[in-house]
């Protein structure tokens, strides 16, 4: 199931041809592995660029994450857990 | 030859391309699903149990509860969009975006500016969509923007269909007229009135007849049955000028409390007018609409002195047509559009009086604040009279970047 959140987490990532992108993440503790850039995009908050990011990491798991150049920090605001769960 | 891009249930697919988990499940994009509101895409695996754009989220979750219910997120949708038109600029310049999820595409000029060369494009592009942003497209081409348009909904989902002249009229003529585009229910009334029930007998209907019953659309009505369409493609690049501005919320619940429905008119001509400074626009109409409990939609408008952009002059207007409108009942959507858009005057004028002076600074202090740190970085107070229920609709102009 989907949960908002706006967790600040630590993030290391890679700048590649296509610009930057997040290789792995520390949320409430767990370590994750983004195995797919899913998709980006950018967002305007002010005179900011904020840049966002949809991942796939191991067992499926799928998370939005959003870097703000202004602070030079990430945060998660969408996790996708438990795919398994409830499907048809 | 003109194509069509027409992106297969588009939000609903973006979610699915983001989240794998969500990929071969019915999905229903929304607004907040803990809330009341309406469906704003349906995948195409929830469109089986009848769930479809626009139905009141109530009625879906009826019809199809084991749906996953997503928070819809337009600014990714519009990026991701802006980011399909990038795309497509790989095979030509002359890209016309119709809407969130459509595109018309010029091939005139180009060495495939034939039926072989758009299909063999089309199928390319869908391709590259496909492994770019992992997105369904549904690809419609024919000589005008009306061919291209109709193929591609014979297209849907997923596919590609090439259509000529000839092809068009052996494949819609013997079909109901509600398919020609821009039909809608009360023209098909009026042309079912007229004994006019397929494409083919519109095409071949008396010229008098149609220009009696519908004055000069009567004409343009017969052309498009026959598959004949002018219309220019008009390439992004050249701009086209928006022609209103408006903003409307569903409100979480029924509403009839005064002050917060004050509350939240002030908040969207903040909006509309803030949008409109934003992209260089002065609007010369201001139109409000009501939605009650039983769902009665009522809209009124009226005409300004003179083009304006400032949210006070809307507001007034604004509360204005809302004390006609309103009965005093409990009310479900309310809506403010600024219409009769024309660009904004270059250099400002003097003003005459200094109430108007010190106006006009004060929006542009708190435009400069909103550009440099947001849009909820100054707010009206009389708009946080509903702050905590109406956390689902923003404040200010919504910026998406250019990717």
């Amino acid at each position: 199931m989907f949960e908002s959140a706006q967790d600040a987490i630590e993030v290391l990532s890679v700048f590649t041809a296509s610009g930057m992108e997040p290789l792995r993440f520390r949320w409430r503790g767990s370590v994750f592995r983004v195995v797919k850039l899913t998709g980006r995009w950018q967002r305007r908050e002010g005179s900011a660029l904020m840049h966002h990011f949809a991942v796939e990491c191991q067992n499926g798991e799928s998370f939005e994450l959003c870097f703000d150049p202004r602070s030079s920090r990430w945060s998660l605001n969408r996790a996708w857990r438990n795919p398994e769960e409830g499907r048809a | 030859m003109i194509l069509l891009v027409d992106m297969d249930a588009f939000f609903a697919s973006v979610e699915q391309a983001h989240h794998p988990g969500l990929r071969g499940q019915p999905v229903i994009v929304c607004g907040d699903p803990e809330r009341r509101g309406v469906v704003t895409a349906a995948s195409y695996e929830a469109r089986p149990f009848g769930v479809h754009a626009g139905m009141p989220l109530a009625q879906a979750r009826r019809l199809c509860p084991q749906a996953r219910y997503v928070e819809g997120n337009p600014e990714k949708y519009v990026s991701v969009s802006l980011a399909l038109l990038d795309l497509y600029s790989g095979w030509t310049p002359l890209v016309e975006p119709f809407s969130v999820d459509e595109a018309f595409l010029g091939l005139a000029g180009t060495r495939h500016d034939d039926m072989e060369g758009a299909r063999r494009v089309a199928g390319e592009i869908q391709r590259a969509i496909a492994a770019r942003f992992s997105l369904p497209a549904s690809i419609g081409a024919g000589p005008s923007k009306l061919v291209a348009k109709m193929a591609a909904a014979l297209a849907k989902p997923g596919g590609i269909a090439v259509l000529d002249v000839e092809g068009f009229r052996t494949t819609f003529w013997p079909r109901p007229v509600r398919e020609l585009w821009g039909v809608g229910e009360q023209t098909e009334k009026r042309l079912e009135a007229l004994g006019i029930r397929t494409l083919g007998q519109l095409a071949n209907a008396p010229a008098g007849v149609l220009a009696d019953a519908f004055g000069v659309l009567g004409p343009q009505l017969r052309d498009a049955a026959r598959g004949e369409d002018s219309t220019p493609l008009v390439p992004y690049w050249k701009g086209v000028d928006a022609k209103s501005m408006g903003h409307e919320v569903t409100l979480p619940e029924d509403e009839a409390e005064p002050r917060k429905l004050e509350g939240l008119m002030l908040r969207l001509c903040d909006q509309v007018a803030r949008r409109m400074r934003q992209e260089g626009y002065v609007g010369r109409v201001v139109a409000v609409k009501l939605r009650d409990s039983r769902f009665r939609t009522r809209i009124r408008q009226r005409v300004l002195e003179r083009h304006c952009d400032d949210p006070d002059v809307f507001y007034g207007v604004a509360m204005e047509l809302f004390s006609r409108l309103w009965d005093g009942g409990p009310v479900r959507l309310l809506g403010v559009t600024a219409q009769q858009l024309s660009r904004a005057p270059g250099p400002r004028q003097a003003w005459v009086f200094s109430w108007q002076e010190r106006s006009l600074r004060l929006r542009e202090s708190v435009d400069q604040l909103r550009d440099r740190f947001g849009e909820a970085s100054v707010v009206r107070a009389g708009a946080l009279a509903s702050r905590r229920r109406l956390k689902h609709v923003p404040f200010g102009a919504v910026r998406t970047a250019r990717p």
